[in-house]
């Protein structure tokens, strides 16, 4: 977790990150928002059909099965407007660690989940789905440290 | 002395003021055309080296995966398969109105041996890619100028960039194919249905019987225009899809910047509907001259 002061700087160390691990970049932001014209199922089986050359049903098999890991399996045919935001939040996770070797980088997990009050919705996400990423780091501001006490997130 | 210099100054000053005020307009209004015209060429040229950009993608075959073939099939179910019940209507309605005014005429002025070269020069060749673009322009170019203007705005691109998928190969590679093939079905379609009406309304107007009207059709035909009438239509299919995208991609971060966009990119649409009206028809008088 890496915290910041101001939203300049947090925005310029994401910038580092996002090119020194740009092969490998999951990145969950508001600012690389789910394609709105794609189902959850379609949007993150994109980047394995992609990148991985599979088949449309190979790829959706695979997210299938992450959606299952999540206990988010009636989402798969809804699109980005009907989701709650928790829901959003996940489908956004599944599509980072859907990239080989995954680094996930979180920005700003509060501006995707204004409501949520502490960071364990967060851990429980990236526990289910630790086994689909190499690395995952959280950016977010300073005032925001407390609500992350009890919630330290690890690698894989 | 100063009374005199006062009086001369009033005299010619006046004049001089104004012819220079004159000027000044003359050399804005003068530096605003050519501001226009380089703007203009510039926007063309920037257009032309996106369009070998998108053609030389066109014929990479590691352009093509299964997310770009599942774009595709959507696209043209989206384009071709869902208008096709208005499609066949407006064909089949136009095809009987053409064909019976087109007879009428023939028959007054005494030409209806020309009624064959008539239907395939004209409907064939003409008034089927023009109808078709124009309900596919209509239809699909400024669904898809909305749609990348939506996604530059919504910063969905963004996501794109950020995930590695290549824009052109992904977004613009299969509508613009999409757009290709559907021009040149749709518009064989819209001869197929003009000329089946035309089958109908000749034997009920014109006492032609279906030897008489396909003869007619088969010594009309010209392979070379048929050749020239495809390539159009592949061409205005390259360029109403592309045209949209191009302005599209203009969109601001802000919502109002799409109608912005939706609009310069339908007029373009249009003038390039034009311009390739003409080149087409320009060609096809130059192989009829020397061929």
């Amino acid at each position: 977790m890496r915290f910041y002061s101001g939203g300049e700087l947090l925005e310029r160390e994401l910038a580092d990150i996002m090119s020194q691990e740009e092969r490998r970049l999951g990145l969950v932001s508001l600012d690389a928002p789910l394609i709105s014209n794609l189902s959850v199922l379609s949007n993150v089986a994109l980047i394995k059909q992609y990148h991985g050359h599979l088949s449309v049903r190979e790829a959706e098999d695979i997210v299938k099965m992450g959606l299952k890991k999540l206990q988010l399996e009636d989402i798969a045919e809804k699109r980005n407007p009907v989701l709650l935001e928790e829901q959003r939040f996940c489908a956004m996770v599944l599509r980072a660690v859907m990239v080989e070797d995954a680094v996930v980088v979180i920005d700003r997990p509060f501006k995707i989940m204004p409501d949520l009050d502490d960071t364990s919705f967060i851990r429980d996400v990236l526990t289910s789905v630790d086994d689909l990423f190499q690395e995952c780091h959280i950016f977010d501001y300073l005032w925001n440290e407390e609500r992350y006490t009890g919630g330290m997130i690890h690698g894989a | 002395m100063q009374t005199w210099y006062k009086e001369r100054k009033r005299q010619y000053d006046l004049p001089f003021v104004i012819l220079l005020k004159l000027e000044t307009a003359m050399t804005t209004a003068i530096e605003q055309i050519g501001r226009s015209g380089l703007h203009a060429f510039s926007s063309f040229l920037d257009t032309l080296a996106f369009a070998i950009k998108i053609l030389a993608r066109m014929f990479d075959v590691r352009a093509y995966n299964s997310a770009v073939r599942m774009v595709l099939i959507n696209q043209i179910y989206f384009t071709s398969v869902q208008i096709l019940p208005l499609f066949l209507t407006v064909a089949a309605g136009f095809g009987a109105i053409v064909i019976g005014i087109i007879g009428q005429y023939l028959i007054h002025l005494g030409l209806f041996d020309y009624f064959g070269q008539l239907l395939m020069g004209f409907v064939v060749t003409e008034f089927a890619p023009f109808i078709t673009v124009l309900l596919i322009a209509l239809r699909s170019s400024s669904a898809v100028n909305a749609e990348i203007a939506v996604m530059k705005v919504n910063k969905e691109l963004n996501t794109l960039h950020v995930f590695r998928i290549d824009v052109i190969n992904y977004l613009f590679l299969p509508r613009i194919l999409c757009g290709i093939l559907s021009i040149v079905l749709l518009s064989w379609l819209f001869s197929i249905v003009v000329l089946t009406s035309g089958l109908i309304f000749s034997a009920l107007l014109f006492d032609m019987s279906m030897n008489d009207y396909v003869t007619v059709l088969l010594v009309s035909a010209n392979f070379s225009d048929l050749i020239v009438m495809s390539i159009k239509c592949a061409t205005m299919g390259f360029f109403i899809v592309m045209i949209p995208i191009r302005y599209g991609m203009r969109a601001t971060d802000e919502l109002t910047s799409i109608p912005v966009s939706v609009l310069h990119g339908m007029v373009n649409v249009f003038i390039a509907i034009m311009i390739i009206e003409v080149v087409s028809l320009i060609v096809m008088s130059l192989i009829e001259k020397f061929i």
